[in-house]
């Protein structure tokens, strides 16, 4: 277990130690500031407190989508980098496992998704606090993690499909790119039966509040066995490639 | 006596190449290879481009699977066991490739916490070792070529290996660089006692520096040839004489039946003779007693790289 979490800081620091690590958190806070400040300009009234204006904004449709975008573009790297740099070589010659490596290099894109969704929360909520205030509404602290947890989901989802893209094509760009491409699809429904079983309109969990469905007959259950199959999926393609890939 | 040598060779041998083969769409890269590795040894490992060296590298350090065949290290199985197995390798693949954005000591780091017996003071050892202690806090990004083929040797050694792979360690080093390699190696096996692999184009360098060299070639091994142990086990020797006059010399070495010659070349007055190393004070005293009249004599040593043309027949050095 010792060595397991040895694994895990070599792969924070990896990431940490970069200069450039600071700015995904800085958009973040910067962006939200300015996207309170602009929604309220236009049209003051309409949330009644930063809980409610939180609770929207951390959806998919909002800040949301930039906390998965910024968790795709960190977790894009971390295998692809290690083949660009060369550095995989001396990372394989150690005494551990490939399937070990490949599982700490996963636990800290989740970690790393985490740390970024939880300041994407509380830049969201202090942009809401100062342009909204904190009283008001019916909207509560539950709302605002609910709509986290939602976002999330979709979030870890998309990070997985990077993680295995990063270790099929060995390259940061077009892991990027590809999954960016998936992103931006992914709200377009096709009202026919198969869709149901393809990825996306599982992925907003949201659409089910209140009682609605993405494509009628679909349920909460359905769409979470389906996500879970399909990230367990990408998991076992990742590991499988990279376990057995020679690296020449 | 000699079955109790043999099983002192047994203990004694670090790594084992048991009929490794890589065969990649039909065509095998790497034929059926099998060589030893013993304890305190340099290796050299030689062949043309396209040889094989660098994949029969990469299978022993499990960067790439063999398709027939196995590796074992010190009694553990690449295939099988690559934990244990590999805990006993230090390796340089290729060019050293470190993460530039960290400091040569936090590479250092990264890879002491992926060894299993964690040792205190073993990173400022090896430093040491390769004189990297002025450069430990700069980013590895600042760094030469020779310095980080420095701190790739200080990461190789971090584990306290048996073996030591190093693939084409002098290359892109300038003269100075290549010697003080050298010395690094000379060092490393003195201090750390362990065995060194290293493959190299480089005919002169593993010359230098190699007990033993393994010849491949379309990987297929050739030869394993030892280095620098000649005199002993030739006791055939080949000599060019320079002498006062060729015609006299000829005539008297018709008169022997212990000498042959091989060749002459009356410009420069000189004969090549082949004789046994024991009678070669009876030649010279013959020749000074007839007054043929000695000048010079040297022996006719094939090098490495005659040897090595002869091997691979002569094409595509590498």
């Amino acid at each position: 277990m010792r060595s397991f979490n040895n694994l895990i800081v070599n792969e924070w620091l990896k990431i940490s130690k970069k200069r450039t690590f600071f700015v995904p958190y800085l958009v973040l806070i910067l962006l939200s500031l300015l996207l309170g400040y602009i929604v309220h300009s236009v049209s003051p009234d309409i949330f009644e407190s930063a809980y409610e204006y939180s609770s929207v904004m951390l959806l998919s449709q909002g800040i949301g989508q930039v906390i998965t975008i910024l968790a795709i573009i960190g977790t894009a790297g971390i295998v692809s980098k290690e083949y660009s740099q060369g550095t995989i070589k001396f990372l394989l010659i150690r005494a551990r496992s490939r399937t070990a490596i490949l599982a700490s290099k996963y636990a800290v894109v989740l970690i790393y998704a985490f740390t970024v969704a939880v300041v994407g929360m509380l830049a969201v909520f202090v942009s809401g606090a100062l342009w909204f205030g904190l009283s008001g509404g019916e909207d509560g602290i539950r709302e605002m993690l609910t709509s986290l947890m939602y976002n999330s989901v979709s979030t870890v989802v998309y990070v997985t499909l990077a993680f295995m893209i990063g270790i099929l094509t060995t390259s940061t760009g077009v892991t990027i790119g590809v999954t960016m491409f998936m992103l931006m699809i992914d709200k377009l429904i096709i009202s026919r039966e198969f869709y149901k079983y393809v990825l996306f309109p599982n992925l907003n969990l949201s659409a089910y509040e209140g009682g609605g469905a993405p494509i009628p007959g679909m349920t909460l259950t359905f769409s979470i066995v389906m996500l879970a199959l399909y990230t367990i999926v990408f998991l076992l393609i990742g590991f499988s490639v990279f376990r057995r890939r020679d690296v020449a | 006596m000699k079955q109790g040598s043999n099983e002192h060779m047994q203990d004694s041998i670090v790594l084992q190449m048991n009929g490794v083969s890589k065969i990649i769409k039909g065509k095998s890269i790497v034929d059926k290879l099998t060589f030893d590795i013993r304890k305190g040894e340099i290796i050299g490992l030689l062949g043309p481009n396209g040889a094989g060296k660098t994949t029969t590298i990469r299978m022993m350090t499990g960067l790439i699977r063999m398709s027939e065949g196995d590796v074992i290290v010190q009694g553990h199985s690449v295939k099988s066991d690559f934990n244990k197995a590999i805990g006993h390798i230090g390796a340089i693949i290729e060019n050293p490739e470190f993460y530039p954005y960290m400091t040569g000591l936090d590479n250092l780091k990264q890879y002491q916490r992926m060894t299993d017996h964690f040792e205190a003071g073993r990173i400022e050892e090896v430093v040491e070792l390769v004189g990297l202690q002025e450069a430990m806090n700069k980013k590895v990004k600042a760094y030469s070529l020779g310095m980080r083929q420095r701190l790739g040797i200080a990461q190789a050694l971090l584990n306290r290996p048996k073996l030591l792979i190093l693939d084409e360690p002098t290359n892109g080093l300038d003269p100075a660089g290549i010697r003080e390699m050298r010395d690094y190696m000379r060092r490393i096996t003195e201090v750390e006692g362990i065995s060194i692999l290293i493959s190299s184009h480089l005919l002169a360098e593993i010359e230098q520096i190699c007990h033993r060299a393994i010849v491949i070639q379309n990987g297929k091994l050739v030869t394993v040839t030892a280095i620098g142990g000649e005199q002993e086990t030739t006791t055939e020797v080949k000599l060019t004489i320079r002498v006062g006059s060729v015609e006299s010399a000829i005539t008297h070495l018709e008169g022997m039946e212990y000498a042959e010659l091989l060749s002459m070349d009356s410009a420069r007055s000189e004969v090549t003779v082949s004789l046994h190393d024991s009678r070669v004070p009876e030649l010279v005293s013959t020749f000074s007693n007839k007054g043929v009249g000695i000048f010079r004599i040297t022996e006719n040593k094939q090098s490495l790289e005659e040897d090595f043309l002869k091997w691979t027949g002569g094409n595509r050095i590498a």
